[in-house]
């Protein structure tokens, strides 16, 4: 076997190509913003996976993408690499989120009360066909209360270790720069926490989702309830050349609290850029599975972080489409020497051959 | 929340990072025209960063308390030096507006130059207002979805 260099494809490849962005069309600054504003929850979940918050470059990125999650993502982890890091943030810390939303399914009363914020839980899922006919259609106007809800919540966990319910864990005071940061260091096992969590945060929604609900469902023995889910605004405080810490800005995320009440009150935690709800449930589930000791296979810590890697799993798999000729053949010839080899031996039972080289390339 | 009153008034009652607060949240067209009157009276500025980077955003979780990376989020900052009055203005933005931030830089160096302070202020009381008009309204329909919880 010997690598063939073969030439002739770089004419369909241009092609290929403009063909894809022909079919797209002109994407302008106006059409971005459409996407922007029409799809926030998608431009969302694009910032929480692809681990860099900016509205209208994941607007853009879905755009060039023509909605192509993945390549999306790609596009926006490529940009990151062009842009030189000026800071790391202040930490934010849960007093700090500007909540709109905030329920628990574990307790009714819980500190604060439950506040449903902007929701489609307890709504009828009915496609509003009459759009389609030239009808539009117009959400009823939220009716506000005469008071604002304050701008923070109190801590869930907070109250529950005050109650003895739940372990009070001594929080360690790490300097920003000591933050393990994945971006910068290998992922290596078994993984620093914040490793986990931020690998989780970036990590895909729907592989995360289908590997937290097959622990939900009984891989592994964690019977996850939502202790807290939270959607806000986080700050990001920057630092004054002259020394003074100011909030540049605010950025939306999700965090969710799984309790697990199988043996005693234990917690996972997880949180993303964007509001993903379905995100931050299943990755804190899987937070919670990873740390049993007799963990599924498919709720290990090693077996969730990589395999939850949009960029790294995506690529993976789509590059099994790209040209394996040689590796193709290779296998076909090892058979085809293997089947002639025992010929001799399967010529009286009367077995099948495999076609010949000639054959194949006469179909 | 930022302790953002450390320090002296930098202009009015205002703190230092209570005005970069209010300036990086104000309304784009607003600062910006703000800025370009601003700009006509300090005289010439010299740039030392007007650039776009990436800040990690550092998140505590709330179960066990550890600082984890929530990921990058994409900034526009500006730094400027105004050779004639012996200062320097800094602001940094969410996004990519490098006018934004740039606005906001030559406001900064305007208070620390001791810029007449008139239209500065009445420019932090008026963004201000309308930032916290905005909260205050977005949180009456947050209060609307309060569950009333009863039992029977």
């Amino acid at each position: 076997m010997a690598y063939v260099a073969t030439r002739g494809g770089e004419h369909a490849i241009e092609q290929a190509e403009r063909l894809f962005r022909s079919d797209l069309g002109t994407i302008t600054r106006d059409r971005v913003e459409t996407v922007r504003d029409n799809f926030p929850y998608l431009v969302d979940r694009l910032m929480g996976e692809a681990s860099l918050y900016e509205p209208d470059l994941a607007a853009l990125a879905l755009a060039q993408a023509g909605g192509d999650l993945y390549e999306a993502v790609l596009l926006l982890r490529a940009y990151r690499t062009t842009q030189p890091r000026i800071a790391i943030a202040e930490p934010v810390t849960q007093p700090d989120l500007f909540t709109v939303r905030r329920v628990s399914a574990a307790f009714k009363d819980i500190p604060g009360g439950q506040i449903l914020g902007p929701t489609l839980d307890y709504s009828h899922r009915l496609l509003q066909v009459h759009v389609l006919m030239g009808e539009d259609y117009t959400p009823e106007p939220v009716i506000p209360a005469a008071e604002p809800a304050p701008a923070t919540q109190p801590s869930l966990t907070d109250w529950q270790k005050a109650q003895g319910l739940i372990a009070d864990h001594p929080v360690e005071t790490v300097s920003p720069e000591k933050i393990p940061d994945l971006t910068r260091e290998p992922l290596l096992f078994p993984a620093p926490r914040a490793h986990k969590l931020q690998s989780l945060a970036r990590a895909d929604t729907g592989g995360t989702l289908a590997l937290g609900y097959s622990t939900m469902r009984g891989y592994g023995d964690v019977h996850p309830t939502v202790n807290e889910l939270r959607l806000g605004e986080a700050p990001v405080r920057l630092r004054h050349p002259r020394g003074t810490v100011f909030s540049a800005g605010r950025v939306r995320v999700s965090q969710a609290e799984i309790i697990s009440k199988s043996k005693s009150l234990e917690l996972g935690f997880s949180a993303t850029f964007g509001w993903n709800e379905v995100k931050v449930i299943a990755a804190a589930a899987l937070d919670l599975a990873s740390t049993r000791p007799d963990a599924h296979p498919a709720s290990t810590e090693e077996f969730v972080l990589y395999h939850t890697e949009p960029v790294e799993s995506s690529g993976f798999c789509i590059h099994f489409k790209l040209p394996h000729y040689v590796t193709f053949q290779s296998a076909l010839d090892a058979i085809r020497d293997a089947k002639a080899n025992g010929n001799a031996a399967t010529a009286a039972t009367g077995a099948k051959k495999l076609p010949t080289k000639e054959q194949e390339v006469a179909l | 929340m930022t302790d953002l009153s450390a320090g002296n008034p930098v202009i009015g009652n205002y703190h230092h990072g209570q005005a970069l607060e209010i300036l990086a949240a104000s309304r784009p067209a607003q600062i910006k025209a703000v800025a370009e009157q601003i700009l006509d009276d300090i005289g010439d500025v010299a740039v030392i960063n007007n650039r776009t980077g990436l800040a990690m955003l550092p998140y505590q979780d709330t179960v066990q308390g550890t600082a984890f990376h929530l990921g990058e989020v994409l900034v526009a900052e500006a730094h400027i030096q105004v050779p004639g009055r012996g200062v320097e203005g800094y602001g940094a933005v969410v996004g990519h507006d490098l006018e934004h931030a740039m606005a906001m830089a030559v406001i900064d160096a305007a208070i620390a130059a001791g810029h007449p302070a008139k239209p500065i202020l009445e420019f932090l009381q008026t963004e201000q207002r309308h930032h916290a008009d905005c909260d205050r309204e977005r949180l009456r329909k947050v209060e609307a979805t309060r569950v009333q919880m009863e039992t029977f």
